[in-house]
């Protein structure tokens, strides 16, 4: 960092504090350009952004060294709180914490991409308020690079968390896309909606509900674009239908074999995919026997939704390399731009050797091809020197350095 | 050069088909998307060059014998799936299809005639334009319906994997039923029309020319039209009712062995193909 600025990031998240406190701390966005506004005018904060979401609210601050910017960003925001509910980390843990809640391994779901929209959103509210400057707009902006990347790179962002989406999931290894399925949602409640609308992103067209009461199928089938049965007439909609989901409520199985034309499903061209999302199951475990037909229920998506939940956590360990390589090019970086004044200053006084090196040796009479080789000469000299400083700059920290940085701050988590 | 590329070609489809195939090892596995592309790329420049090199050689078509053949068809096969991955987005099945691939190019590699004088396979007079496209139609041919038959084995894999549900890493990384039923019957139709236009003027050259060995009950003659009625089946079979998907790729699957077995059991011992004329 600058010799002459420090690095801070207090706030509260789900690690340190309770729902109920993280409510009352949560800064809209209707109010983030007045909290912005006041966290400038502290004295000794030069530049300030807030990241505010359901589970975390955290100020980043950037202000002059010697400055208690904790102390000052406490008592402006988060008075009266508990010493244990609030933390704060400067420097360089300030910036692995950034990158860590970047890439959602500070998350309550690891990998979530949330995150990266309201960090993103903070970052245009502390743009618009002008409280964004040299060092926090380059550090949120390669804060969102490392999210991306670890994302891309990684498994951490892999894997669906949420059972009715595991099911489209699955859905979608069936079928790839969606266009052209027939899809028939048995039960119009809650689920039965949500994931129709999710289905609908996918690009659903052909949507079929059917339910108990047919008004309620009626109603949803409006809402989307689809038709509406009686749960009567299921049997005969099975038959057209490459997608069954049931989100009914009854207790024992309302879907059994006899629910399913065994001829017609073996000479279906595509097998017939149904996906129970009822509690408890509305579809026989029998059906899953018939020929052409997969049958996923609540127990299998579950253990999806575990098996990916536990892939996250263990692909947490390969995302080390990315944030420590990432730390270390902001760093230089920074290190780099702290030299600015010092290259500004040798770029003059080469320019002044020059023209009077070209003054002492030709005088007046110096040929245009002279002072080009001259002005050329000295770019080239300059560049080697310039070329020297990024090296230093890019060594002043090492990467090893920053591994054990990086463990440490792991083992005070 | 002809000697060094014949035994680096298999070593080349080798490194490709593991390097596809790695996204089967499920998240531990590394991702080398970049380097399996480029051992591909490389590969294929490389099995290009060879039968350049070995057109050289013969001082004619390099499709020769059976081994070049079989080589053609490990080349055009790469081909195909490269450009298929390509446009479907999905590089799933390439771990199957290259080590089918480096299987059958270790056999060609090991059988392959390279020098200018063969023993029995080039033909007296060199290939006329007629001819190449015989034998380059009837190459893409085989080609094309050894990707049907692979991706239809893949269909019946997924298909029992979705069943049984086990969720693995090949679970995850083999392309969707619908994409794979596809490609089994979208990779029969074009092996299909090939061996049409292919098989029709094998008959045309072998009248025209007056061949006095030719035949019809020929094995390789017989076996042709066997294999076009065969995969002229599974490339209409969604016409068919009742020829469902996973029947289809039953079907490509059986084919694939059978067409395989002959290649092993029937033409490498005997090196050419229509020796007899």
């Amino acid at each position: 960092m600058d010799s002459k600025v420090s690095l801070a990031l207090i706030g509260l998240s789900h690690r340190t504090a309770p729902l109920g406190t993280r409510e009352r701390y949560v800064v809209s966005q209707s109010d983030l350009p007045e909290v912005l506004r006041a966290l400038k005018q502290v004295e000794g904060i030069e530049e300030v952004c807030v990241i505010s979401t359901c589970n975390r609210t955290e100020v980043l601050v950037i202000g002059r060294k010697g400055t208690d910017l904790p102390a000052h960003v406490r008592a402006q925001l988060f008075r009266n709180l508990p010493d244990e509910q609030v933390y704060a980390y400067e420097d360089v843990h300030a910036l692995i914490h950034l990158f860590r809640v970047a890439a959602g391994l500070d998350s309550v779901v690891i990998g979530e991409s949330e995150i990266l929209g309201q960090m993103k959103r903070g970052m245009e509210a502390a743009l618009a308020g002008g409280t964004l400057g040299s060092v926090l707009k380059p550090l949120m902006q390669q804060a969102l690079h490392v999210g991306k990347r670890v994302r891309s790179e990684t498994e951490v962002g892999q894997g669906t968390l949420s059972v009715a989406r595991v099911g489209i999931d699955m859905a979608e290894r069936v079928f790839g896309r969606f266009g052209s399925v027939r899809v028939l949602i048995a039960g119009a409640g809650e689920t039965g909606v949500l994931v129709a609308r999710h289905l609908k992103e996918k690009g659903v067209a052909d949507l079929v509900f059917t339910n108990r009461t047919l008004e309620r199928a009626a109603q949803a089938a409006a809402e989307f674009g689809g038709r509406a049965f009686a749960l009567t007439e299921l049997p005969a909609l099975t038959q057209k239908s490459d997608l069954l989901v049931a989100c009914i409520e009854a207790e024992h199985p309302t879907i059994d074999v006899d629910c399913f034309d065994a001829r017609s499903l073996r000479r279906r061209d595509r097998p017939l995919l149904v996906i129970d999302l009822s509690v408890p199951r509305a579809v026989a475990p029998e059906v899953a026997k018939l020929d052409n037909l997969i049958l996923y229920d609540l127990d299998v998506l579950q253990e999806v939704v575990q098996k990916n939940l536990a892939e996250r956590n263990e692909a947490t360990d390969s995302t080390a390399s990315i944030l420590v390589g990432e730390l270390h090019k902001f760093l230089a970086l920074r290190t780099y731009a702290s030299f600015s004044p010092a290259i500004a200053q040798m770029r003059e006084r080469f320019e002044k050797a020059r023209d009077e090196v070209l003054d002492h040796v030709a005088g007046a009479k110096s040929s245009p091809e002279t002072v080009r080789l001259a002005h050329e000469l000295t770019k080239k000299q300059l560049d080697i020197a310039l070329d020297s400083m990024k090296q230093g700059a890019r060594h002043t920290r090492s990467e090893e350095s920053l591994s054990d940085e990086y463990r440490r701050f792991l083992e005070n988590l | 050069m002809l000697q060094p590329l014949a035994v680096a070609l298999p070593v080349g489809y080798i490194v490709a088909a593991l390097l596809h195939g790695m996204a089967f090892g499920g998240t531990r596995a590394p991702h080398v998307t970049r380097e399996r592309v480029w051992v591909l790329r490389l590969t294929l420049a490389a099995h290009m060059l060879w039968f350049w090199a070995l057109a050289e050689t013969l001082q004619s078509f390099p499709v020769v014998d059976i081994a070049s053949t079989v080589s053609a068809v490990v080349l055009v096969s790469a081909l195909m799936y490269g450009l298929l991955a390509r446009s479907v987005k999905h590089a799933g099945s390439g771990g199957v299809v290259l080590g089918l691939a480096a299987l059958l190019q270790l056999s060609a590699s090991a059988f392959v005639n390279l020098h200018p004088l063969p023993r029995l396979a080039a033909p007296t007079a060199p290939l006329g334009p007629t001819q190449i496209v015989h034998v380059s139609l009837s190459v893409v041919a085989t080609a094309s319906l050894l990707l049907s038959g692979v991706h239809g084995t893949l269909y019946l894999v997924l298909f029992r994997l979705m069943k049984r549900r086990n969720f693995g890493p090949v679970f995850e990384h083999l392309p969707d039923l619908d994409l794979l039923a596809r490609l089994t019957r979208g990779a029969a139709l074009v092996g299909f029309l090939c061996l049409t236009i292919g098989m029709n003027l094998g008959i045309y050259l072998a009248h025209s020319e007056q061949r006095p060995g030719f035949n019809y009950r020929e094995t390789e003659v017989v076996l042709s039209i066997l294999t076009w009625l065969y995969f002229g089946v599974i490339a209409f079979s969604k016409r068919i009712p009742g020829f469902t998907a996973r029947r289809a790729s039953m079907a490509a699957a059986v084919g694939l062995s059978v067409l395989l077995l002959s290649t092993f059991l029937l033409f490498f011992p005997r090196l050419a193909f229509h020796s007899n004329l």
